[in-house]
């Protein structure tokens, strides 16, 4: 067994000392935040004594919590899968070759050179009632008589922040899916254009099968940015109408910096990392699984 | 390739002793004060201020922070954490009470000469005495009045409001006035409690009960609410004023849209600078079972944690010379704090700040209690459920106070 699986030692420790420094920098906040999150902490960040897990009793017997939680999960998964459904066409588009496309490409992009703060304190002023941009048009256009108050209650501030995160988000998503479009073999598609396939059938069966490990990178890497964004909701509507748009993030900081709770803060931060933690190992096992299935019934059908 | 590398070290290494030399933190005692950002005059004033001082006293140098009120706490808590918190402070002090239970702001009775003392309102001393100590000095005050635009009511064929029930009936002739709303209601972000509180006490009630639990439940907490609602109902607001902020409901006045609104002094430069043809004027709070109006302070603080109090303290005296108190006021908009700049005539002689000033005898003052923040939060909850109609008045505000009660462990 042991001859079997040599560990060359050598290469390892030459990995050691960048590995110590890079899980430093990664761990000591996380352990940080674990034993803050089990401490009583004065409103100023002053450890006061071990309490254990009493912070995270408190977030569980939080009725907020549980609806931020919720939010969090719809955020997430409306702003992502938008994002997703949107950026693809987008690619493509951008990948074909077209008059003008270097000046396209740099519109699309063009929202992530905007700090998501300014992009949310823009859109707060569009959709204000009375002075916003937004219901301006609308109204020159007949569209609608009377002005829409877009922020005024939950579910359609809601909405419209998430709106506002697919926008911010497209330009990231559309950047990894152009880099793997490009980097397709051009020969499957001449082969199935030979063979008679239609551009439908072209976009099933060939760019959506390869184009799957950008994907899940993108679905991996958008779920990280997206649960954990605070700017758009906060500067929108600081989680409001009655914490109606709160999610995991918004209420954190309400909890450590308005109200400075930072002890039951430590203990959602921690809550939220975990979560996070889990989604991306299950994720990255589940494609691995299938990556592995597909591989298995390749060979068979080789044989 | 080393010789460029030596040389560049050389370079560096100079650098960094002429940035030492070149310091002021070479032989200065160096006192870092945050200041809390008013209007775009604060920063240069408070610069000025240092600048007069430093002259006087070549050894001691102030080091100015300006930090906006929205990130103020935060700034602080971070700051305070961190073993960085400045040696003075300008505070809201409604969080007074907290810098003062957890032994973050020093007692300032020792350093506090009676004639220095001597010099300040006692109103407005008040707020920062705190279990028999006086924890801080009031640094800014004002008080809060009802503005009205005289062109709409001329035009709604009203006259201006002394008690809620005038109010009412003149906002119902102010809402024929086409493109116009009656009564600016704010119903989203900071202070939004605060405009609840001015029906609140003009009603009778209060934000806390004699024994110390909240006044939310009260049958005056109800009237005040429902009374807004009703207006909300009955389309005498702007629509949905879940959306608009203090800001938003003050644009709207300052275009001439909304009839009657309820403010702060700073609003008048504002509207000289930006809307100088609107003809309004200053009027006390609608009147029910009692007068009453909002004083709000803020507090200048000495860290316990300062090793230059001393130094700091010397500063703080030069700062609240009456031609620095005078130079504050006016351009801020405030009213005085101290005795001296209170009896100028400016504060009797100008309409707009006179009557601001005329609700200091009967003006309430925020609970110096703690967690006043997440009370606040919880009550603005409330309101919104109320004005949004997702929860009837009297379960919304029965809830609240029984939340308040828990926060305050009563």
């Amino acid at each position: 067994m042991k001859s079997r699986t040599r560990i060359p030692t050598t290469p390892l420790l030459m990995i050691l000392p960048s590995f110590l420094l890079a899980m430093s920098i990664i761990g000591y906040p996380i352990l940080d935040l674990a034993w803050t999150s089990m401490q009583e902490v004065s409103r100023f960040g002053k450890m006061m004594g071990f309490v254990g897990l009493v912070n995270f009793s408190e977030v569980f017997r939080d009725p907020l919590f549980y609806s931020s939680l919720v939010r969090t999960v719809i955020w997430t998964v409306a702003v992502v899968g938008g994002t997703l459904i949107i950026s693809l066409p987008i690619a493509i588009m951008l990948n074909d070759d077209f008059y003008g496309r270097g000046l396209a490409r740099v519109i699309v992009m063009l929202p992530w050179a905007i700090s998501l703060t300014m992009t949310a304190v823009l859109w707060r002023w569009s959709l204000n009632g009375r002075a916003g941009l937004i219901n301006a048009t609308l109204m020159d256009f007949h569209i609608i008589s009377e002005p829409i108050e877009w922020l005024a209650t939950a579910p359609l501030a809601f909405t419209v922040e998430i709106l506002v995160g697919i926008l911010v988000s497209i330009p990231f998503t559309t950047t990894i899916f152009l880099g793997g479009l490009s980097s397709l073999p051009q020969d499957s598609y001449e082969a199935a254009v030979v063979d008679g396939a239609k551009p439908w059938e072209l976009f099933r069966y060939i760019t959506l099968p390869l184009m799957k490990p950008f994907i899940n990178i993108a679905i991996v890497l958008n779920v990280i940015y997206v649960f954990n964004s605070l700017p758009i909701i906060w500067v929108m509507t600081e989680g409001g109408p009655a914490n109606g748009t709160d999610i995991l993030v918004t209420y954190l900081y309400k909890l450590a910096f308005r109200f400075g709770q930072l002890g039951k803060a430590s203990a959602i931060s921690l809550i939220m990392f975990s979560v996070l933690f889990v989604f991306t190992i299950a994720y990255v096992l589940m494609v691995m699984r299938q990556e592995h299935d597909s591989a298995d019934e390749e060979v068979k059908h080789d044989a | 390739m080393t010789f460029s590398i030596r040389k560049a070290m050389a370079a560096s290494a100079l650098a960094v002793g002429m940035a030492w030399a070149g310091s002021p933190a070479y032989a200065k005692t160096q006192v870092n004060f945050t200041v809390a950002e008013y209007s775009s005059k604060t920063g240069p004033y408070f610069e000025e201020v240092a600048a007069a001082f430093e002259k006087e006293n070549p050894d001691i140098h102030i080091n100015i922070q300006v930090v906006p009120w929205d990130t103020l706490l935060q700034r602080l808590t971070t700051d305070i954490a961190g073993g960085q918190a400045p040696d003075i402070s300008i505070i809201g002090t409604r969080w007074l009470v907290d810098f003062a239970s957890q032994g973050i702001a020093e007692p300032v009775d020792s350093y506090l000469t009676p004639e220095f003392k001597s010099t300040f309102i006692d109103t407005f001393m008040a707020p920062s005495v705190i279990d028999g100590k006086t924890m801080g000095l009031p640094v800014a005050a004002s008080a809060r009045a009802m503005l009205v635009n005289t062109d709409l009511l001329d035009k709604a064929g009203a006259k201006a409001p002394a008690n809620w029930d005038e109010f009412y009936t003149t906002a119902e002739k102010l809402k024929a006035v086409p493109d116009t709303f009656a009564f600016g209601l704010q119903g989203k972000e900071i202070e939004t409690d605060a405009y609840f509180y001015y029906s609140l006490w003009t009603h009778g009630g209060d934000i806390l009960k004699g024994d110390g639990t909240s006044g939310l439940d009260t049958p005056e907490a109800l009237q005040a609410v429902t009374l807004y609602k009703k207006m909300i109902d009955e389309g005498l607001t702007q629509p949905s004023p879940t959306n608009y902020t203090r800001e938003d409901v003050f644009n709207l006045f300052k275009q001439g849209k909304v009839g009657m609104v309820f403010t702060f002094p700073m609003l008048i430069p504002q509207i000289k600078a930006e809307a100088p043809n609107l003809k309004y004027k200053v009027l006390p709070f609608p009147e029910g079972k009692a007068k009453a109006t909002y004083g709000v302070t803020d507090t200048l603080m000495l860290f316990s944690s300062s090793q230059v109090k001393k130094e700091a303290w010397k500063f703080i005296e030069f700062a609240y010379k009456d031609e620095w108190r005078t130079k504050f006021d006016h351009g801020e908009g405030f009213l005085p704090v101290t005795k001296n700049v209170a009896a100028e005539k400016y504060y009797s002689s100008d309409p707009d700040i006179a009557g601001f000033a005329a609700g200091l005898p009967y003006a309430k003052f925020a609970p110096t209690i703690a967690n006043w923040e997440e009370i606040a939060d919880t009550t603005v909850r409330a309101l919104q459920q109320i004005y949004l109609g997702q929860a009837k008045p009297d379960e919304a505000l029965k809830a609240a106070a029984a939340d308040i009660n828990k926060i305050r462990s009563k």
